[in-house]
């Protein structure tokens, strides 16, 4: 019997794992190394047939001739960083603060799935209505009080700092939800024994509590990190860029370069740089996960 | 916490936090409901209960679905078939892949790093395919096919399906498999007989995930389909664009993307945020 079952192993080993790497490499593997090789050529879609060997000209273009690309870039950076931040804030102070178990718990949790499984692009449009300037829910009620209107999606100032607010509201819950498992997978002797020991609640919360779900916090920091770089919904759906493309991000223009405007070679290049910070920035991440 | 108590006071405090959480939370979909019931100019107030501080109609939901219909239901249908075909795919290839991944030895590279490259194709922006596949679709001929749709999203969910699988087989005993061997059961056997059924709770976690994900997805149907693939998503991205400030055009279309997939994440709560997290937080 054991014999058996070892002679069939190698086979059945390979033939389960063969099919998944083989649709990866077919349907990411190679279409990624199909656009590396477009983006040392120049292809303007709508007007060649062909595409043109240039060489790094495409990338000579975007990060020195590209003054646009750079204004996304750090659009894109700014975003990820405050977005993350705040939910990260917002998110483990809730789950601290309710971390005890209470009623309507369970309430809560379901409530506060519903902005994460909500298709992104319904949640652009959904604050669309309600941060219009003239007509929508939210300037009218800061009339109401009396408090000036906030041009939310059209000056040049504040609109970042909207799509900022909406992706906090969409992914707090994530990082609430995340903690909340996390705080109550700790054992609770460690918090009674330093409270008998007289620590306060918040040498408790800085020596004991965060050490202990730091691995937790890095990863969903890293996952929402990656996953932040991606802004594409609100973005298109809320400013579509604008004013002036201070709220553009990367995949936005990545997509107006190679989709809309067609230039096929200047899109796979620049989706390949992106591509390339995306992984460099992952890569200090992990690095900093193994630490913890 | 065992041992402190909080103070009436504190739990006031707590409330008030725990209310405004919440209402700002649940704010935007509440105001779709009620926008969705509203005329063109009441749209614009912010009113809130019907009969007494404004007139409901039917308008919005009469034009998603009746004005509109046909476009709705093709594209409802779309969403439906899209989602379901492609988290099959995602399903099979991750049960698959998860189990072997799980129970056996890889050498030459070892099933850490198998599993740490099938992540890292969830990493990579979805734009950096976005031209090779519209080229890789216009080839085959499959611009505006819902099939082209399918495929891009199974790679999407694949890393989740393999990842969440894994995970799943993993907390399984291994003994059961060991017992069936030892009766002769085959490994084929003992993997559709023993440990797919014991597994059934991550089958449909990973089945509905998935779905979810690729119901949301906006991106790759922008650019691979136009007229005849269109799912929800790029109706919804439609609704203000056509004409106007119709609001309530907006938000009833909007609500028909988010209700299903509300519901469905309802039912898979407990495994969300553990799919978000591809398994490192159990939620």
């Amino acid at each position: 019997m054991k014999l058996k079952y070892a002679d069939h192993k190698d086979v059945i080993k390979w033939a389960f794992l063969l099919p998944c790497l083989g649709y990866l490499v077919l349907m990411a593997i190679f279409p990624l190394v199909w656009s590396l090789s477009l983006s040392f050529t120049r292809w303007l879609g709508t007007i060649m047939e062909k595409p043109q060997w240039t060489g790094l000209t495409n990338f000579r273009n975007i990060l020195f001739e590209d003054p646009r690309f750079w204004k996304a870039l750090w659009f894109t950076v700014r975003f990820v960083s405050l977005a993350v931040t705040f939910q990260l804030g917002i998110g483990l102070g809730m789950a601290y603060l309710l971390r005890n178990n209470f009623r309507g718990r369970s309430f809560l949790r379901v409530l506060f799935l519903v902005p994460m499984a909500c298709p992104p692009i319904a949640v652009a449009f959904l604050w669309k209505m309600m941060l219009h300037p003239d007509i929508g829910v939210i300037n009218s009620a800061l009339q109401m009080v009396g408090l000036p209107k906030v041009r939310w999606t059209t000056s040049v100032l504040v609109a970042p700092f909207t799509i900022v607010m909406v992706d906090v509201w969409e992914w707090t819950p994530f990082m609430f939800l995340a903690l909340l498992a996390a705080f109550e997978a700790l054992p609770v002797e460690l918090d009674d024994a330093a409270a008998i020991d007289g620590a306060s609640n918040f040498q408790i919360f800085r020596n004991i509590t965060i050490p202990l779900i730091a691995p937790v916090i890095v990863t969903i920091v890293l996952i929402r990190v990656i996953d932040a770089f991606k802004l594409f919904e609100l973005v298109f759906g809320i400013t579509s860029c604008g004013p002036a493309n201070a709220t553009e991000s990367l995949s936005y223009y990545v997509y107006l370069t190679g989709i809309k405007w067609f230039d096929l070679g200047k899109g796979a290049a620049m989706s390949w740089v992106f591509l390339l910070i995306v992984l460099g920035i992952s890569l200090v991440l992990f690095r900093f996960r193994k630490t913890v | 916490m065992g041992i402190q108590k909080r103070s009436l006071g504190g739990w006031i405090v707590l409330w008030i936090i725990i209310a405004i959480f919440a209402v700002w939370t649940i704010f935007p979909i509440f105001w779709a409901v009620v926008t969705s019931f509203k005329y063109t100019g009441d749209a614009y107030e912010p009113t809130f209960i019907p009969w007494i501080q404004f007139k409901p109609t039917l308008q919005g939901w009469h034009f998603v679905f009746i004005t509109a219909g046909e476009r709705t239901l093709r594209s409802l249908r779309n969403s439906i078939v899209i989602a379901s075909c492609s988290s099959a795919i995602v399903l099979l290839l991750g049960a698959l892949a998860g189990y072997s991944l799980a129970r056996f030895v890889f050498r030459t590279w070892k099933n850490k790093d198998i599993a740490i490259w099938i992540l890292s194709n969830r990493m990579f922006p979805p734009v950096a395919v976005l031209i090779p596949y519209f080229l890789l679709m216009r080839t085959l001929r499959l611009l505006d096919s819902p099939l082209a749709i399918i495929l891009a999203h199974t790679v999407l969910n694949l890393p989740l399906g393999v990842w969440l699988m894994m995970d799943f087989f993993r907390d399984l005993p291994r003994d059961l498999e060991d017992a069936a061997f030892i009766d002769g059961c085959s490994h084929l056997g003992a993997f559709f007989r023993i440990a797919l059924p014991l597994a059934a709770p991550g089958l449909v976690a990973v089945y509905v995930l998935s779905f979810i994900f690729s119901w949301n997805e906006f991106i790759f149907v922008l650019v691979l389909g136009f007229n005849r693939a269109i799912t929800i998503p790029i109706v919804i991205a439609g609704a203000l664009t056509t004409k106007g400030l119709e609001f309530w055009k907006v938000a009833s279309m909007s609500l028909i993307g988010v209700i299903p997939v509300v519901i469905l994440a309802t039912f898979v709560s407990k495994y969300l945020v553990r799919g978000l997290t591809l398994g490192a937080v159990k939620g």
